[in-house]
């Protein structure tokens, strides 16, 4: 057995064997550098006009980087919420001459910002995102496997918060119509929840004691963090993509 | 393999009397070790001296004295290998390979090291799933044995176990035993276990603690287990005989609202569950119950038997009305309904509280307020049933042995007791269908038989119960029928268990009560 | 340094140096941030209900809004060490992040800022005073950058209404996330769930008093 039979591929070699658009060879820092840039870029749409030119920059380069129409089309939901949700109040509260077209531009201005980070997200692979984070960004490493050693944790918490909503529910004590029914049902159900993830915890830092995590003041990691050309294209991309509501105010006026 | 050697040891946590007292201890390199003793006799606190852990965990205001050598040396964190009972708390990484890796890069070893000495704890563990599974998509036994590879990946001469296979059913229990044992090789290992009859035969010695964190008796397996069935031991002895459940006087269990004995309370036809798991990684939709049909009937006690997910826990919460099946009926008697509605799922919360009584699974999470005392009252209370709720609720407290602990915080019960609070405060509001998830988990002898009293005196007050339950012991005292399942479905040839012996239930001269299950 | 002479005004502090954090320190930060994650997802059922009552008066909005910064005066007031804060936020973020909110990689931005204000709030009494009245300047600062920030990226309202959502946030932000977040952990540590943190260590001797 050759030790490269020995050490498994890391998630972005797995999805460059898996083959689909260019994004899928990019690893976890510059999905987020991607996702993070064009926020910058955002807060320079103030027309609607200049909204519409840099979404359809974005939509155009959707091909390269949507991991599935599919699974894309849920996502949009909670975006397109906040969107309208940020277009209506704008409209109400904006003061503007013209509140349908200060609207229309909020809410161009929104997707602009949020569009990028949903789209790259399929890609992000939490695991591989903290090896990145702390093999090449250098962040504490007893941090960054704690934080995604809780994440392993997730699925247990929302388990665990159905059966403490149970719980309410069996004994008189679910939400009722109102809210302050709601809201206490709300609270007594996270106070549950935030006892658990601390018991959780502690049993979790002592089997992590166990295995030598106390005095790691350093650390070895069992999978590289490479960073290829393709991370270097996508962050220039992500960069142009904040320029181009910039340059359209430019040209647009 | 290394030898232990304890030399006064005392651990007093914060704010509370010593858990361990001046403890001595000689295990020589290499010999298996049993520890017994009453839950809060220190055991715990004992393996995790051993582990090394105690320094990081009392440096607040408890204290720790005495001397712990493993192999010659002051025990410190990551020498001894530690397996824990909730193997969820061990998995740190999204896939197993990546799980076991994480004491060989704690431990700084170099990339190829890590993956040799992962792929040959995993092949010791007998851990097959392969470096490259989903640790969220194991199933228990699987997981306590990547936990066990995780153990083993660090080469300890000294293996700890914590309860490792308690939340495991029988045959994946034994499994895992074997694994532990196959792997230990030559290694020196202390188990802590309820279940001293599956590992009393492959120990060297067994060593019984007393409840104030003393030894009480040490000695190789066959002498100890013959002292201690002599003596009025709350432990389970094996072959010590099965305890009566008590009878409970029936103002205390008896229905608010009351069906004619024998009649079906309750039945589900074609129940289907079908979940997706939630997550970060979503996985495909599952189906864990599959065409279950259950009828539970006043006046009898209907266990739900099976392995671990065998969808025991979906199946009561759907009977519970905490749940709405993906496909099937599940309909009350006429005699329940509630604004006509007969489907437990569709019935408000208040009107649920006066139907249902429901234990979950993990206790902890059916705590609803900051006192033993509130606790038991909440759901009289919230249905408004007054001095007389109040009243019935703190007799089941009483009866369940919670009275002394009425002003402390749920939280601060010990998982039995939390259990049998979750049975009290499940029947303080008198309800018609009682649906227990493994209520008799955690209970010594004197305490279990109240749980199985309360369970079928309930019953014969007229109550429906189903218990699911993985307890052979509590399925043959009480049960008058068997829904048993394998795999999310009804295994065939399920009635009336064997051993089930006739109760004198209002149900007794009714044959269809044999019939819980039409498969 | 000892818990057990502590005068109830002050506060129980964190063991050993600063900086250096236990593992279960770490883990109970990062857990208590997934937990929350978990809550957020669950608030929801609450926020649908309450939000359209503010339909017509969007800025009282940020009255709810103290709600999403109880992770970092939580993670703040349970570890007491510099980054707690920001730490339990940023995995509270990130949750609700990769979970696919509406707000995307803003949320992280949120995030960041937020733990930001109730880590200089900390800062400002050199890690040592963890009460209530700390808190609560923990959650109204974090509530000021938290609203700063969305009037620059979310909002197009004129100068006033982004005052008036501001305000309304900072007064959540103190009451819901600082007095509530302190009275959380408070009842945290009634529930033995802190029995290895200073919170735990100021509610025996409490009792003991």
């Amino acid at each position: 057995m050759s030790v490269t039979d020995l050490v498994p591929p890391t998630a972005t070699q797995d999805r460059t064997a898996a083959g689909g658009p260019p994004v899928r060879r990019c690893g976890p820092l510059s999905l987020l550098g991607a996702s993070v840039l064009p926020v910058a870029g955002s807060l320079a749409v103030d027309t609607w006009r200049v909204g519409a030119v840099a979404l359809a920059v974005q939509l155009l380069l959707l091909p390269l980087a949507v991991r599935g129409w599919r699974a894309l089309l849920p996502r949009l939901v909670p975006v397109t919420i906040a969107a309208v949700s940020v277009g209506w109040s704008t409209w109400l509260l904006g003061g503007e001459a013209d509140p349908v077209a200060a609207a229309v531009a909020s809410v161009l201005r929104i997707a602009v910002l949020v569009l990028p980070g949903v789209v790259l997200l399929a890609w992000l692979d939490p695991s591989e995102t903290g090896d990145h984070l702390a093999q090449r960004l250098h962040l504490p490493a007893r941090a960054v496997v704690a934080a995604t050693a809780a994440l392993e944790q997730l699925s247990a918490l929302a388990q665990a918060w159905d059966e403490l909503s149970r719980a309410r529910r069996a004994r008189g004590l679910g939400p009722g119509r109102g809210p302050v029914s709601r809201v206490r049902w709300a609270a007594s159900t996270a106070f549950g929840l935030l006892v658990e993830a601390l018991r959780r915890a502690a049993r979790m830092s002592v089997a992590m004691d166990a295995r030598g995590f106390a005095d790691a003041a350093g650390r070895s990691w069992a999978l590289p963090a490479r960073w290829a050309l393709a991370d270097t294209v996508l962050l220039v991309v992500g960069a142009l993509l904040a320029a181009v509501p910039l340059v359209a105010t430019a040209l647009l006026g | 393999m290394a030898a232990v050697r304890v030399r006064g040891l005392t651990v007093a946590p914060a704010g509370s009397r010593p858990v361990l007292r001046d403890l001595d201890l000689d295990v020589p390199a290499g010999e298996r070790v049993l520890l017994v003793g009453p839950s809060g006799s220190g055991k715990s606190t004992l393996l995790r001296a051993l582990a090394g852990l105690l320094d990081a965990e009392h440096d607040d205001d408890g204290a720790v004295t005495g001397e712990v050598l493993v192999g010659g040396r002051p025990a410190g964190p990551g020498a001894a290998g530690l397996l824990l009972q909730d193997p969820l708390d061990a998995v740190v990484a999204a896939t197993a390979g990546r799980d076991t890796a994480f004491g060989p890069e704690n431990a700084v070893l170099d990339r190829p090291e890590i993956w040799e000495r992962v792929a040959r704890a995993q092949a010791a563990a007998s851990f097959r799933p392969g470096r490259e599974r989903d640790t969220a998509t194991l199933s228990g036994g699987e997981l306590q044995r990547l936990g066990l590879a995780g153990a083993l990946a660090l080469r300890p001469g000294l293996l700890l176990l914590d309860e490792p296979t308690s939340m495991l059913d029988a045959p994946t229990a034994l499994a895992v035993r074997d694994a532990v044992l196959a792997a230990a090789g030559d290694s020196t290992l202390v188990v802590v276990d309820h279940d001293v009859a599956a590992w009393a035969h492959v120990v060297d010695r067994v060593l019984v603690l007393g409840a104030d964190g003393a030894v009480v008796d040490d000695g190789p397996p066959a002498a100890v287990l013959a002292r201690a069935a002599t003596s009025t031991s709350e432990l389970w002895i094996p072959g010590a005989p099965v305890p009566d459940p008590l009878d409970v006087p029936s103002e205390l269990v008896t229905p608010a609202l009351r069906l004619p004995g024998g009649d079906v309370a309750l039945h589900g036809r074609g129940l289907r569950v079908v979940r997706r798991r939630r997550g970060l990684r979503p996985g495909p939709a599952t189906t864990v119950l599959d065409g279950v049909d259950a009828e539970l009937r006043t006046g009898a006690v209907t266990a739900l038997t099976g392995t671990s997910g065998a969808g025991k826990s979906t199946l009561v919460a759907v009977l519970a009305g905490l749940l709405r099946p993906t496909a099937g009926d599940v309909l009350a008697a006429p005699g329940l309904a509630a604004r006509g509605r007969r489907e437990p799922w569709r019935w408000s919360s208040a009107e649920l509280a006066t139907r249902v009584g429901w234990i979950p699974q993990h206790p902890e999470h059916g705590v609803v307020r900051p006192s033993v005392r509130e606790e038991v009252r909440a759901t009289g209370r919230a249905l408004g049933l007054g001095a007389a709720g109040d009243r019935r609720a703190d007799d089941l407290l009483d009866l369940l042995g919670l009275a002394h602990r009425a002003d402390v915080d749920p939280h601060l019960l010990s998982g039995g007791e939390q259990r049998r609070l979750g049975v009290a405060s499940a029947l303080a509001a008198g309800p018609s269908l009682v649906l227990a998830d493994e209520p008799s988990v955690g209970q010594d002898r004197a305490t279990w038989a109240v749980v199985a009293g309360v369970l079928r005196s309930a019953a014969r007050a007229g109550a429906a119960v189903a218990v699911a339950t993985h307890d052979a012991r509590l399925v043959a005292a009480c049960a008058d029928a068997e829904v048993a399942l394998a795999g999310g479905r009804l295994l065939p040839a399920a009635g009336a268990p064997a051993a089930g012996p006739a109760v004198g239930t209002p149900a007794d001269d009714t044959p269809a009560r044999l019939a819980a299950v039409r498969p | 340094m000892s818990t057990t002479s502590t005068t109830p005004r002050s506060s129980a502090l964190a063991r050993g140096p600063l900086g250096r954090w236990r593992s279960l320190d770490l883990v109970t930060a990062a857990v208590l941030g997934v937990a929350f994650g978990v809550v957020f997802w669950g608030w929801d059922v609450v926020y649908n209900v309450l939000s359209p009552g503010f339909g017509f008066f969007q800025p009282a909005k940020g009255l709810l809004g103290g709600v999403w910064l109880l992770p970092a005066v939580v993670g703040a007031l349970v570890v007491r060490r510099p980054g707690a804060a920001l730490f339990t936020e940023l995995v509270a973020a990130s949750v609700e992040y990769l979970l696919g909110s509406g707000w995307s990689v803003g949320v992280l931005i949120s995030g960041g800022l937020q733990g930001l204000g109730v880590e200089i709030a900390v800062a400002l009494f050199a890690w040592r005073r963890w009460g209530a009245g700390v808190a609560a300047l923990g959650g109204a600062l974090a509530a000021a950058l938290e609203a700063l920030y969305e009037a620059f990226a979310y909002n197009d309202w004129v100068l006033g209404w982004d005052l008036a959502y501001g305000a309304a946030f900072v007064v959540s932000g103190a009451v819901v996330a600082g007095l509530g977040g302190a009275a959380l952990v408070r009842a945290l540590a009634r529930a033995g769930a802190l029995q290895r943190f200073p919170a735990g260590a100021e509610h025996r001797a409490a009792q003991r008093a």
